[in-house]
This record gives structure tokens, C-alpha cells and sequence, in this order.
């Protein structure tokens, strides 16, 4: 019974309620919309990257719903510094450590998008350089 | 009155909930209170025991065995779709069985749209259509550079606003494509009223008639559609199954999309002729016992009688409407206020807690609603949201169901203002 309440957590509301990172880059070097085709949820994330392919500021913006939002919001907070190639690395166990608890099948697409589209962002931007 | 009603005649749907075995197991643990019938209808055991007993009796390739048990699956099969025909006030001769709904709808836009619309002809449907009912009529308009046209929604409410229907008429529509109750407004399109309207300017009415034919009566021949289309698995029946049922004359005229067995006259190496009427539509080894549950579905919802079951509806609906803004303050409400004027469904979105969290909190509570765009991501769009929650009721659906379904809501509430 305890698995609504771990998933709606104080941490995961609050990045819900006040996102870090929202908004927008003055010159991003990328920025890329993500949606989830089977709910609608939007995100769009930007990042600037330097020479070396590494983080050095990112933002997002997007509607949808808390885990997602919230999820996305975990993220950016621990993109900055961090290399193009290590993201592209990462998948589901490490979004799961980032919220802190299992997110299940059902809403496992939630908990991704920030993720997948931190990741389309870093393809479309090494296609560009 | 049946087995199934009050004495004083209304539906009685703790009675009806007994012919469903699935509503008495408890996925996660708890009761199921399922809310989401508009997306698949539960089915009823003898649906089931139909399916059962034509594959343990009379299972052989329809329209081909000439042997005993191959004219007793042909038999089966015929007098399913008769039966079909019948619940649906149409003639079995005009009544196509395919795999779904999309296949229907499919098959007018692809056979019908593609021998008659041409170049700036006008094909108009509503912004508030299912996908189904959309994405085959961009792909025609787009491949013969005819023009898609749209009866607008209201901004708010998500309203179809029927009265600019005229002012789009002078457009001259070759045909107008509308779902007959919206799956995410619950409104009822007033066919009666609009078809002879279209009619008037040489247009066609092609009727998206799968959330209505399970939840109040619909003759189809009454509504004045040229062209209806119908899903199976939302009337009770099995997941592979619809139809669609057609104008004699314009069933008659159209090419089959789909060419293979059991739709031909006669094929030689180079061509081939194709079989009269509705079988010329059914390519390949048709549905047998798909059909066979449908007309098994048809049966209980006629024992149950559609006027009852939306009478029903209509009750817990009007109890939706009423306590949801009690349950849910901030929670917009899309389409009609009257629940008198919806059949089955209502939609919300809420900025406080969005659909899917909703949907997740409502889990816990063994309460099933949709969240997401519900396959109208127009319709949402044009609404700006991402998102609504959708909950659907059917004759199986109790006061417990709804007692649970607000519950969840205060919980949800709870969650998101602490």
C-alpha cells in the first residue's frame, strides 16, 4: 500500500511544484522537444555544451504530469559538468535512483522522457558539430 | 422484467455485475472498480461461453468445408452477423464485418474517398475526433489534394459547436465524417438533426458510431448515416471485430481495399472478379468466433435494453457531474453540463493533479480510469492541455464504483495540496 505515497514523496512533489533549471537558455547549443506519444506529456530541453562535450548549462521546459515533470527536473540538476557520452549511457536504473523508488511499468515512460530527451538533444547536437 | 432490472424496470447493476466474472477478481489486491469501458467494455461469461462453444462444436473455415461441421461454422457465422444486423436495425446484407473500427472507417476513406473525392473537393470533419476518424481522412484529402475542414470546438468545454455546421455547408462537403458520442466530450451528435442538413448539399454522413452503439439505443437506419462504423470489444464482445455498414448503392459501388480469399468470384493468373456485396469487403478467412461472441454481446444488451442501460448511465453520470467538483475543486470539465446530454463518459482535467497521477493514485483504490489524450490529440491541443482523465460507466457500474472513484479523488487532493 506504502507504493502511492513513496512515489508522491515530499522530494518528487516539491521538484513537481518548483522544477530546477525551468526555462530557457539565453544560446543554447541545443534544444529539443520530447513528447510521450500514449499521454501527451511535453518536455523541451536545452543544453550548452562546450568544446569537450561537456555540460556546462542546461534548462527545460514542459507540462505533463508530476513524475515526469519532477523527473526531469532531478535531472538537470545533475547534468552540469557532467560529459555528452556519459548521458548517453544511462537508462532506466538510473533515472530509478534518481526518484528514489521503483516507478513500474505504468508510468516508467513518465519518469524517461527528461532523459530520452536530454539524450535526443546530445544526438541532434553531435550531428550539428 | 428479467434478471436483470428492479421491479420498477430500471437496470439493477449489482445484478448485472454478477455476469461478469472479471469484476469479482482484485488485480493488486483490491476490489476492481473499473471506470474505463470506454476504452475496452468488460465481458460478460456468456460472451465467453459463446466463444467457447463455437470452437469446442462447430470450429471449421467458414464459406469453404463442404462437409457437415463446415456449414455449421458457415451457419454460426451468417446468423452472427444477422444478429449483429438486427441489434444495429440495419440489413444483413449491408452490414461488413471486419477486424475493428479503424478497418471500417479505413475503408470508406480509402475505397469510397479515393473513387470519389478529387481536387478541391471538401471533406469536413469535426476537432474533436477520435484518431481513427481523422488520420484516414488527411491521408485521402492529402493523396487526391482535396480540402480537410473542421466544425470547431469550443475553447472551454471542448463543446462541437453545431451551429456553424451551416456556414460550413456552403462549403459543399462531399462528406462529413463525425463520431456519434465524442470519447472524450461524452456528447451526443445530434445525427437526426444535421443529416438531412448535409444531405440537402449533396454531402455524405460517415457515423464513428463506437461509443454509442453500447450505451443507448441506436437504430443506425434512423440516424440517417450513410456510412457506420462500430467496434466489438466496446460492446462486449471480443478484441478483433467491428463493422461497418453502408448504403446498399454505395456498398455496391465501392472497390475492396484488401483482395484475397474467400472475396472473389472467379480469379484467373492475370485478374480476377470479385464477390457481390458485403463479402467482396472480407478478404482472407473471416472472424468466425469473433463474430460469433459479438452477436453474444448484442443478445445481453438487448436482455438488458439500451434505453435501461442509458438510463442507467445517465444516473451515475449525473452523479459524476454533481460530486466531482466536491471531490476535485479545481477540476474543468469537458463537454456537455447536463449528463442528459452524454452517453457513458465524462472527461476532467484538473492544474492541481495531472491525469496520469491521478490515474495512478486512483490504482491504489483498485479504480480504473483512462488518463492521456484518449486518441484526440486535437481536440486536447485545442484545449491546451496535455492531458484529461477520462471516466467511463456501463451497465456494470455500481454507486460503490463511484463511492471509491471519490475517495481516490480526495486522496489525490490530499497528496497534491500537502
Amino acid at each position: 500500500m506504502g507504493g502511492v505515497d513513496d512515489l508522491y514523496r515530499e522530494q518528487i512533489l516539491e521538484h513537481h511544484r518548483t522544477p530546477h533549471n525551468f526555462g530557457a537558455l539565453e544560446q543554447p547549443s541545443v534544444s529539443t522537444d520530447g513528447r510521450n506519444p500514449s499521454c501527451g506529456d511535453l518536455i523541451t530541453m536545452q543544453l550548452k555544451l562546450d568544446d569537450a562535450g561537456v555540460i556546462t548549462d542546461v534548462a527545460f521546459s514542459g507540462r505533463g504530469c508530476a513524475i515526469s515533470q519532477a523527473s526531469a527536473s532531478l535531472l538537470t540538476d545533475e547534468l552540469r559538468g557532467k560529459r555528452a557520452d556519459e548521458i548517453t549511457e544511462l537508462g532506466t536504473p538510473y533515472v530509478t535512483e534518481l526518484l528514489g523508488i521503483e516507478v513500474g511499468p505504468a508510468r516508467i515512460h513518465c519518469a524517461l522522457l527528461g532523459l530520452e530527451t536530454t539524450q535526443k538533444a546530445i544526438a541532434t547536437w553531435r550531428n550539428k558539430s | 422484467m428479467t434478471a436483470w432490472h428492479t421491479p420498477a424496470g430500471q437496470l439493477d447493476p449489482a445484478k448485472v455485475r454478477a455476469a461478469y466474472p472479471i469484476l469479482a477478481t482484485k488485480p493488486g489486491g483490491q476490489p476492481l472498480h473499473y471506470l474505463d469501458s470506454a476504452a475496452t467494455a468488460q465481458r460478460p461469461k456468456r460472451v465467453i461461453d459463446a466463444v467457447a462453444e463455437f470452437l469446442l462444436t462447430a470450429n471449421a473455415n467458414p464459406h469453404r468445408g463442404a462437409y457437415t461441421l463446415g456449414s455449421m461454422a458457415t451457419d454460426a457465422y451468417e446468423a452472427a452477423r444477422t444478429r449483429t444486423a438486427t441489434f444495429l436495425g440495419v440489413p444483413a446484407t449491408e452490414l461488413v464485418m471486419l477486424g475493428s473500427a479503424t478497418e471500417a472507417l479505413n475503408l470508406v476513406a480509402r475505397s469510397w474517398g479515393k473513387a470519389n473525392l478529387s481536387r478541391g473537393d471538401v471533406v469536413l470533419v469535426t476537432e474533436a475526433e477520435h484518431h481513427a476518424n481523422l488520420i484516414p481522412w488527411q491521408q485521402v484529402t492529402r493523396e487526391v489534394d482535396a480540402d480537410l475542414e473542421f466544425i470547431p470546438v469550443d475553447d472551454v468545454t471542448g463543446e462541437i459547436l453545431w451551429d456553424r455546421l451551416d456556414g460550413l455547408l456552403k462549403l459543399r462537403p462531399k462528406i462529413v465524417a463525425i463520431g456519434h458520442v465524442s470519447n472524450v466530450l461524452g456528447s451526443i451528435a445530434p445525427l437526426a438533426q444535421i443529416a438531412p442538413q448535409i444531405h440537402s448539399v449533396g454531402g455524405l454522413l460517415a457515423v464513428d458510431g463506437c461509443q454509442a452503439v453500447a450505451n443507448m439505443p441506436v437504430n443506425i437506419l434512423e440516424t440517417g448515416a450513410d456510412f457506420y462504423a462500430f467496434s466489438a470489444h466496446k460492446m462486449g464482445g471480443l478484441f478483433s471485430g467491428g463493422g461497418l455498414w453502408a448504403r446498399a448503392n454505395l456498398l455496391e459501388a465501392m472497390a475492396p481495399i484488401e483482395t484475397g480469399g474467400d472475396m472473389i468470384r472467379e480469379v484467373r493468373l492475370r485478374d480476377a472478379t470479385f464477390a457481390e456485396g458485403t463479402q467482396r469487403f472480407e478478404a482472407g478467412t473471416p472472424d468466425a468466433s469473433g463474430t460469433v461472441a459479438l452477436a453474444a454481446a448484442c443478445e445481453f444488451l438487448d436482455e438488458l435494453g439500451r434505453q435501461q442501460i442509458h438510463d442507467h448511465e445517465v444516473r451515475m453520470l449525473e452523479r459524476v457531474l454533481r460530486e466531482l467538483p466536491e471531490a476535485l475543486p479545481d477540476a474543468r470539465i469537458l463537454g456537455p453540463k447536463s449528463a442528459k446530454d452524454r452517453a457513458g463518459l465524462v472527461s476532467f482535467s484538473s492544474d492541481l493533479v495531472h491525469a496520469h497521477d491521478l490515474a495512478t493514485i486512483l490504482d491504489r483504490r483498485g479504480v480504473a480510469i483512462r488518463a492521456g489524450h484518449h486518441c484526440a490529440m486535437p481536440l486536447h491541443e485545442q484545449l491546451e492541455l496535455s492531458a484529461s482523465a477520462r471516466v467511463s460507466v456501463a451497465p456494470y457500474t455500481t454507486d460503490e464504483d463511484l463511492d471509491a472513484l471519490f475517495e481516490g479523488l480526495r486522496d489525490a487532493r490530499k497528496i497534491f495540496e500537502r
